[in-house]
C-alpha cells in the first residue's frame, strides 16, 4: 500500500495529523491556484480552509481510481465557485491591473504575468483546464474529471487555450480568443 | 517542455502563495473541531448502461441454470451416462461473476463519459439561458 493510501486511511479513522501530512504537498499548488480564482487574498484563504474542511470531512466519498490531487481540485473549483469572483465570472472585465489582487502576489517581470493574460482571454473553465494541464500536471482525464467535463471538451478547449496563450506570448492578437471556452 | 508550457510554469511559480502561520492555524484548529463522516450506507447502484448489462447477465445466468437443471434431470435416465456433464454444470455459476467484472470494466469509462457528454449538454444550455437572459 502507498504512503498515501495508508495516510488516506489513517485519515478516515480520524488522524488530523495523518490529513495534514497528507494534503501537506498539494497546499501550496491549491493555495496558489485559488489566489488566481478569487477575488482578494483573504477569500483565497476561507476557499483554502473550506476546501480542506470539506476534504477531512467527506474523506469517504474518496474514490481511488483517481489520484487525490484530482479530488481535492474538484472540491477547491466548487468553493471557490461560492466565492463567485468578479474577476473571473465575466470575461474581459478585469479592472485596472493596480486593482487586481492577483498582481500583488505576482513578482515583477518584463512582460506580463501569463495566468493574468490568461484571466483576461478565458473564461473560468478554460482557465482551470489550462493550470490542471500544465501547472499541476494533470492528464486530460484527470482536467476533465475536475471540471466534470468530457475529454472532447477538455482537448477542444486546451487547444484554442493554447493558441490564445501563445499568441499573446509571441505578441500577436487572435481575435477568435474572444469566444474561448464557450460551452 | 515547449516554450510556452516553460512559460506557463514559470508565471505560475512567480505568484506567491505562501501559507502564513495564522492561517496553518486556523485550518488545523479547524480540523481538529470536527470528525471525518462515516458512509451511511452503501452506494447506490450504478443506472443506465451497467444496469442494461447486468439485466443481460442475470438472463443468461437464469438460462445457464435451466439449462443445469435440464441436464441434470435427463442424467436421472440410466442411458446417460457421463458425469462430466454434472460436474461441469457445476461449474457454470462461479463463471458469471467474471462475466460481470468484465462487463462493468467495459462499460465504466463509457458511462463515465456518457455522464460527461451530458454535463457538457447541462453546461451549454446554463449557458445559453444565461446569454439570454432567461436565468431567474
Amino acid at each position: 500500500m502507498s504512503d498515501e493510501l495508508e495516510q488516506i486511511n489513517a485519515a478516515k479513522a480520524g488522524s488530523v495529523e495523518a490529513f495534514t501530512g497528507l494534503v501537506g504537498r498539494y497546499r501550496e499548488g491549491l493555495f496558489r491556484f485559488l489566489l488566481t480564482r478569487c477575488a482578494s487574498h483573504a477569500d483565497a484563504e476561507d476557499a483554502l480552509q473550506d476546501t480542506l474542511i470539506n476534504a477531512y470531512r467527506y474523506l469517504h466519498s474518496y474514490d481511488s481510481r483517481w489520484r487525490f490531487s484530482t479530488w481535492l481540485y474538484r472540491i477547491a473549483i466548487r468553493n471557490a465557485a461560492k466565492l463567485a469572483s468578479p474577476y473571473v465570472t465575466e470575461l474581459g472585465e478585469l479592472e485596472a491591473e493596480e486593482s487586481d489582487p492577483l498582481s500583488a502576489v505576482i513578482q515583477e517581470s518584463e512582460r506580463e504575468n501569463l495566468w493574468l493574460a490568461a484571466r483576461r482571454l478565458m473564461n473560468e473553465e478554460v482557465y482551470s483546464a489550462m493550470w490542471l494541464r500544465y501547472v499541476e500536471d494533470m492528464s486530460i482525464n484527470d482536467v476533465a474529471a475536475v471540471l466534470e467535463r468530457s475529454t472532447s471538451w477538455t482537448k477542444v478547449n486546451l487547444m484554442r487555450g493554447r493558441k490564445a496563450l501563445d499568441a499573446e506570448l509571441n505578441g500577436k492578437s487572435v481575435k477568435e480568443s474572444q469566444a474561448y471556452g464557450q460551452a | 517542455m515547449d516554450k510556452l508550457k516553460e512559460a506557463l510554469r514559470e508565471d505560475a511559480a512567480a505568484i506567491d502563495a505562501t501559507v502564513s502561520t495564522e492561517l496553518d492555524n486556523r485550518i488545523r484548529a479547524s480540523l481538529e473541531g470536527i470528525q471525518p463522516e462515516r458512509p451511511e450506507q452503501a452506494p447506490r447502484p450504478r443506472r443506465g448502461i451497467s444496469m442494461w448489462w447486468a439485466s443481460s447477465l442475470t438472463g443468461i445466468a437464469a438460462a445457464a441454470a435451466v439449462i443445469v437443471a435440464i441436464n441434470l434431470s435427463l442424467n436421472e435416465a440410466p442411458e446417460v451416462t457421463p458425469t462430466n456433464t454434472v460436474a461441469g454444470a457445476e461449474n457454470v455459476p462461479p463463471v458469471m461473476p467474471d462475466l460481470t467484472a468484465r462487463a462493468a470494466v467495459l462499460a465504466g469509462p463509457l458511462e463515465e463519459e456518457l455522464e460527461a457528454l451530458e454535463s457538457d449538454l447541462r453546461k451549454a444550455e446554463q449557458a445559453v439561458r444565461k446569454e439570454m437572459g432567461l436565468d431567474l
